[in-house]
């Protein structure tokens, strides 16, 4: 079943388009990873679903609810919520206060207890100790999970994840990945989530949609995805497109 | 759990509202007590008042960090329109108060709405100039301002006296309403927005309903404060409701307290209104300047004013917690 649908989507910034007529799915309990080169599109696409700018073309919808049009506090009310690629905690409140903002704000039907349920979000991303420091006094990773906290606890059905494993260790990354794979199947939230990091992503996604140079250039299972010539021209030029080998391995691994 | 506990709302501490209470209190008695002279009485009275101008301003300056130049624009909107409302004596004088607070949050609402969407230094700009096409254009406006000559109410000295506890009530239901917004779902959706305005959006937080929401409250509680102003004087004029002096005072009084803090700002006030006494009575000429250098002198060493200072006595007092 189709929960959330993008259809023609375009994004123009003056001659630039950042994103040019990409249509997409994500069927519920689905895990669809979006990954391509810097600069196609990916977090464009993401601030558009979020409703954070508008599509200068296309719309989104969350089943029958169309989502364009709306501000991003009422994309979030609907149900849809992203976390940020440079994580973005209000600096001047506390971990816990960070979270209990998402818990007030969220879709209508979870703003009841916000304290109580920011607590909860604490503990189930692993901060509950930390919830009365300030974020700057936390590591990257623990920033990555207090975004993630405070998005879980608007109440979302769909979860939009932007490079949330990217720049941490490796020990983490697996960690981090749990994690994700757990917010889906315990608590039945649908994910889109952007990667760097293939072989992170590759291992939770269901599906995975490639863009480049603002297009869709591939769509399927993450094994079939890695093999299309066309993406691997996008990532590694045409000379490895030729020679076949499919993306893995530490050059998968690098940010391209 | 205590019964008692119940019938304070959840967001409100004993302890702050024991101490509320008593200030309070203090404050109502005092005048039975101590034989206050005129001049201390009125100068209390004016104190109230301008404690609770700071409070609101600080709602919008300080919690959503909206820096706000423009703020005597409310005041001497709230003013005139009181002011106009108790000539007509139809009313006891509260229902005008009332009313200026209405027109003057309403005005803020009508500027607001547009330009709150500027952030920082932007918006601050948009305000001074809100602030000064207000004063010129009241100023021209015979009708209802009584152009430069202003306008004059009928003279009650009784009321006079007796404005000293209706400033003290207006300033307790200001002072719980700060507290009141700092711990509410708006105070804290404020905060989120004045770190990061994108990242409040994302996680829902309505940002045009709640500073709009603000900024006519904000407006509101010092449109009435303009009212009561006005009644005190018996005399109300342009230049004074309106000049920049009034809205830098504003501005000045909360950050000399602490923007952003809960009573700051009507600490900030108290200083204010003592110090200006004083500055006015020895240094006519300079006292401009030395508001300058006080505020230039915050700015760079305790950017959170006397609260700041408060903040950093108490870390010493208890130097095993607050060791950073």
């Amino acid at each position: 079943m189709t929960l959330l649908r993008v259809e023609n989507v375009s994004k123009s910034f003056g001659g630039l388009k950042a994103v040019d007529q990409v249509s997409l799915e994500l069927r519920k309990g689905e895990i669809l990873g979006i990954i391509g080169p810097n600069g196609a599109g990916k977090t464009t696409l993401f601030s558009i679903i979020a409703g954070s700018m508008p599509a200068s073309a296309g719309a989104v919808f969350l089943g029958e609810r169309r989502l364009s049009g709306l501000r991003a506090n009422g994309v979030v009310a609907a149900g849809v919520v992203r976390t940020h690629q440079i994580v973005r905690p209000f600096t001047n409140l506390t971990v816990l206060e960070n979270v209990t903002v998402g818990a007030m704000f969220g879709s209508p039907s979870t703003r009841h207890n916000p304290r109580a349920r920011a607590h909860e979000e604490l503990a189930f991303v692993g901060l509950a100790e930390r919830a009365h420091h300030l974020p700057a006094g936390l590591t990257l990773v623990a920033r990555k999970r207090l975004e993630l906290a405070r998005a879980l606890a608007t109440g979302p059905k769909v979860l939009l994840l932007d490079e949330v494993i990217a720049g941490v260790n490796p020990v983490e990354a697996i960690e981090m990945t749990k994690l994700i794979r757990v917010i889906r199947d315990q608590r039945g939230i649908s994910i889109i989530m952007i990667e760097h990091i293939l072989a992170a992503l590759m291992s939770v996604s269901d599906r995975v949609v490639v863009l480049d140079y603002g297009k869709k250039i591939a769509e399927g299972k993450p094994a079939e995805v890695v093999r299309d010539a066309k993406v691997i021209t996008a990532y590694l030029g045409e000379e490895h497109a030729k020679s076949n080998g499919g993306i893995r391995g530490p050059a998968a691994e690098k940010s391209p | 759990m205590s019964t008692w506990r119940q019938f304070i709302p959840e967001w409100l501490s004993p302890a702050v509202l024991a101490v509320f209470v008593a200030a309070a209190a203090v404050l109502h008695a005092l005048p039975y007590v101590v034989a206050l002279s005129p001049y201390d009485h009125n100068q209390l009275t004016l104190a109230f008042l301008f404690i609770a101008t700071a409070l609101a301003w600080n709602w919008i300056g300080g919690f959503a960090g909206q820096i706000s130049f423009g703020h005597a624009a409310m005041f001497g909107v709230g003013g005139f329109a009181a002011a106009r409302a108790l000539q007509m004596q139809v009313a006891p004088f509260w229902v005008p108060w009332l009313l200026g607070g209405l027109v003057a949050g309403a005005y803020g609402l009508a500027w607001g709405h547009p330009t709150l969407r500027l952030r920082g230094p932007y918006f601050s700009i948009a305000t001074i100039g809100v602030g000064e096409a207000t004063r010129l254009v009241l100023t021209y406006w015979q009708g209802f301002t009584g152009g430069a000559s202003g306008l004059a109410l009928p003279i009650n000295a009784q009321l006079k006296y007796s404005l000293y506890w209706y400033a003290l009530y207006f300033l307790a239901l200001v002072a719980i309403a700060s507290y009141a917004i700092r711990n509410s779902r708006l105070g804290l959706g404020l905060l989120s927005i004045k770190s990061d305005v994108e990242a409040a959006a994302d996680v829902g937080v309505p940002v045009v309903f709640c500073q709009d929401l603000v900024l006519f409250l904000s407006g509101a509680v010092v449109g009435v404060a303009g009212g009561i102003y006005a009644s005190y004087f018996s005399f109300i004029e342009p230049s004074d409701m309106f000049g920049f002096d009034r809205s830098i005072s504003f501005v000045l009084m909360a950050v000399i307290g602490g923007v952003g803090t809960v009573f700051g700002p009507g600490l900030g006030a108290v200083v204010f209104v003592l110090l200006r006494q004083f500055l006015i009575a020895s240094y006519p000429q300079l006292y401009l300047g030395l508001y300058g250098l006080l505020l230039v002198l915050v700015v760079l060493f305790e950017p959170l004013g006397i609260s700041g200072l408060i903040f950093r006595v108490a870390r010493r007092l208890r130097p095993h917690r607050g060791a950073t």
